[in-house]
């Protein structure tokens, strides 16, 4: 039961939850009391996607679901958790917000997603709500971003998804690799892959995701990082066209032609797996046949008991994190995807929705949701935290760190058809990999522009 | 002798000539039976007219899934359409659902003739085992005949193990080949009943007849069994497009369409343009285009079938 378990916390840690509840509360409380009748507010999910394991997501939907519940008994809180995967997700949650009488009080749902609704009109401004809180305070500017559009506020974090490199200490010393090892640009990760594939040639000396199979963050977890390193990063200008021809897609696509070119890379047996590919890397290191990976944080917990995929508690030990270098060094690149937390503007109670915020957003929900989803939380306090950092150490606090050189991805309508074109364009690469660079930015710009229109899209200098 | 030309009013009387004229080989139409079509008028009205035009309407407007035109989206005239004409995705996606179409409907006739004749001689056991083998493989439902060919097909798969090329990913390698066999491995049981059937139905006499006049096994089959199937055949392959037109599950588990747009056939395009990319206008659009096509079928199908 989630509230038993806040024993486990620090004390410092479970004070501050009471203390960062309080947006409300009283409010709540005295409206409630007067209330004849239970007010009922429901709450939709991914039952199937967010959380590493189906029973995790159950069991902190669950436990958030007592505590409220238990905190304001004048409200009823009714789950609605959505099977499938992410895409499906999307789609059933986007067809109840289609109808006030279906649209969820709260739900949660990826970042990438915000911009989205709110132009929908589905989501109500939390402005008001988040005056005063404790936690919203504690984000890094670049998360109290995340939901905001305009001058409003309309979604907040629930965790976060950074990337960064994997690698196998004792394949990269063998390699004659010198670790801890720091790549500073794109150029010394090839250099370290094709030291690897020399010293051990069954060895897959570098994962980098490629293709469509993994749906929309696929790339995310991939691709995207390495064009937030290039010289032109830009996906989306300021005046909303996508881009198709870059100086920073061109370097990022020939990076990819080298990789598989070279034969640094994952087959595609792999690459193009429908079952969970961009998890597949940490099976790889467990068995010892990988040598680095770009990869987001949640590898790290994989390897943890409670997420088993697959239980490795030599990990800590055998494996390091390191930046992703930019394109010519000057620092880190990653993306940023997160899940968050937003209220419909249809809300029969915005006042008890808000409060149900309130109560995920407490210290040990948000680390419990962080270490069972494989998410960095959004509160740089809980970086540090034991409960978080010795979840998976020490990748958790790695990907703590490395939070503030993340990026954004773009939040609009056109970003899905992009982001298919860029996977489609990897995909090409890693199965053909002849393909050039330049022909693979070619087919992503004649894809995007049959898609979008010539009007929607634009070339950057290359 | 002379031979008289009398009129039937002259022989039989106005009354009963009347009567004689009026022609009972044609259908007639009675205002009555209006009157008892219409509760059928009104449920193919309510349940497939409107439906059908307002989903053809859909194609003619900018409604999406989300975004500001979720909410105000209006008529836009022939725009999408334009748009279809020039999107190479959709003519790819086209030729992509006309091989996997052509190619199952190949598959399926052969090996469903091939099955059924097999059986014609094969012993009462071995019927039944076969035949009911093949008849669980067609009443699979996608999910599950997409799952077993997916984990049979990728690296280190049951074919892999079986053909010695362990290595080899046969799905990724060649999807639209993998995911027609699926297609007519799952469709095959149906083309063998409906088969079986018909062969059961050619004459022996006719057979025998052949064989007595010294006429080899080919011209048996060219001669008597074809021309005897014709309308089994036919309505075996309108059906197999029909079905194979339709058949999004299997396709969208094994593959969701890629690698690229390898495998990408109509409906995963028409869906992936719904809700993916959340264009649900252009992707009613696309589904427009399945449905003049399967109607094509459709309406060679009924023919077919009156005929026989």
């Amino acid at each position: 039961m989630k509230l038993m378990k806040k024993g486990r916390l620090p004390g410092a840690v479970a004070a501050t939850a009471l203390l960062v509840s309080g947006l409300g509360t009283g409010a709540l409380a005295a409206s409630s009391a007067g209330a004849s009748s239970k007010v009922t507010i429901s709450v939709a999910y991914a039952a199937d996607t967010t959380f590493d394991t189906i029973p995790l997501g159950a069991k902190w939907w669950g436990a958030v679901q007592k505590e409220f519940e238990a905190k304001y008994p004048d409200v009823t809180l009714k789950l609605i958790p959505i099977a499938g995967g992410e895409p499906d997700f999307l789609t059933k949650l986007e067809l109840l917000y289609h109808s006030a009488g279906t649209s969820p009080d709260v739900a949660q749902f990826p970042s990438t997603e915000i911009a989205l609704y709110e132009s929908s009109g589905w989501l109500m401004p939390m402005d008001k709500y988040l005056k005063g809180s404790s936690w919203f305070s504690q984000y890094p500017t670049v998360i109290q971003n995340e939901g905001k559009i305009g001058n409003h506020i309309y979604a907040v974090s629930a965790g976060e998804n950074n990337n960064g490199l994997f690698y196998d200490k004792a394949i990269l010393e063998k390699a004659g690799i010198k670790v801890p090892w720091q790549p500073k640009t794109w150029a010394d990760i090839i250099t370290a892959a094709k030291a690897i594939k020399k010293a051990e040639p069954k060895i897959i000396p570098l994962w980098t995701d490629a293709g469509t199979s993994a749906g929309p963050n696929g790339a995310g977890y991939g691709i995207l990082n390495l064009l937030a390193g290039s010289q032109t990063p830009t996906i989306q200008t300021s005046s909303g066209k996508m881009v198709v021809s870059s100086k920073g897609l061109l370097e990022t696509l020939n990076w990819y032609h080298e990789v598989f070119a070279d034969g640094l890379g994952a087959p595609i047996s792999d690459l193009f797996s429908e079952n969970n590919a961009p998890n597949i890397p940490s099976a790889l290191f467990a068995k010892g046949q990988l040598g680095i990976a770009v990869g987001a944080n949640f590898l790290g917990g994989n390897w943890t008991k409670m997420v088993s995929f697959p239980d490795w508690p030599q990990a800590g030990k055998a494996i390091a994190v390191a930046g992703l270098p930019k394109i010519y060094g000057g620092g880190y690149a990653s993306t940023l995807s997160g899940w968050d937390f937003g209220i419909s503007s249809h809300t029969k109670d915005a006042q008890a929705a808000a409060e149900l915020i309130n109560v995920m957003q407490e210290p040990t929900n948000m680390i419990e949701a962080a270490n069972w989803a494989g998410w960095v939380p959004p509160v740089k306090s809980y970086w540090s935290n034991p409960e978080y950092a010795n979840f998976a150490a020490p990748f958790n606090q790695a990907f703590g760190d490395l939070l503030p050189w993340s990026t954004e991805l773009p939040a609009s309508a056109n970003y899905s058809v992009w982001v298919q074109a860029i996977e489609e364009a990897s995909g090409a690469i890693a199965k053909t990999p002849s393909t050039t660079g330049a022909q693979a930015m070619a087919q992503m710009k004649s894809f995007i522009t049959n898609q979008l229109g010539p009007s929607a899209v634009v070339s950057l200098p290359q | 002798m002379t031979v008289s030309t009398l009129s039937t009013e002259a022989v039989i009387g106005p009354d009963l000539a009347r009567l004689w004229k009026t022609r009972h080989d044609k259908e007639r139409f009675q205002l009555s039976s209006l009157t008892l079509l219409t509760p059928a008028f009104g449920l193919l009205i309510i349940l497939f007219l409107i439906p059908m035009g307002y989903a053809v309407y859909l194609g003619f407007t900018n409604l999406t899934l989300v975004g500001p035109t979720s909410v105000q989206w209006g008529y836009t005239g022939l725009q999408n359409l334009s748009r279809l004409r020039q999107d190479t995705t959709f003519w790819s996606s086209l030729w992509v659902t006309a091989g996997f179409v052509g190619g199952s409907i190949a598959g399926v006739v052969v090996i469903g003739y091939l099955l059924a004749s097999l059986l014609m001689r094969a012993r009462t056991w071995m019927r039944v085992v076969v035949g009911g083998v093949v008849v669980v493989s067609w009443m699979m439902p996608a999910v599950t005949a997409g799952m077993t060919w997916y984990a049979s097909t990728i690296e280190g798969g049951a074919l892999g193990t079986l053909t010695g090329l362990h290595n080899t990913n046969f799905l990724d390698n060649w999807p639209l080949v993998v995911v027609t066999v699926a297609n007519v491995w799952s469709m095959t049981g149906f083309s063998m009943l409906v088969m079986g059937a018909a062969l059961r139905n050619i004459p022996s006499d006719a057979i025998e007849a052949a064989i007595v006049e010294n006429a080899s096994s080919w011209q048996r089959f060219r001669r008597i069994v074809l021309p005897l199937m014709r309308p089994t055949v036919i309505a075996v392959v309108l059906l197999t497009a029909l079905l194979s037109l339709a058949n999004f599950g299997l396709i969208y588990i094994m593959t969701q369409g890629g690698p690229g747009n390898s495998t990408n056939i109509l409906p995963l395009y028409s869906y992936q343009q719904a809700f993916t990319y959340n264009n649900l206008a252009y992707g009613a659009l696309i589904g427009n285009v399945m449905v003049l096509i399967a109607t094509v079928f459709g309406v060679l199908y009924v023919r077919v079938a009156a005929k026989s």
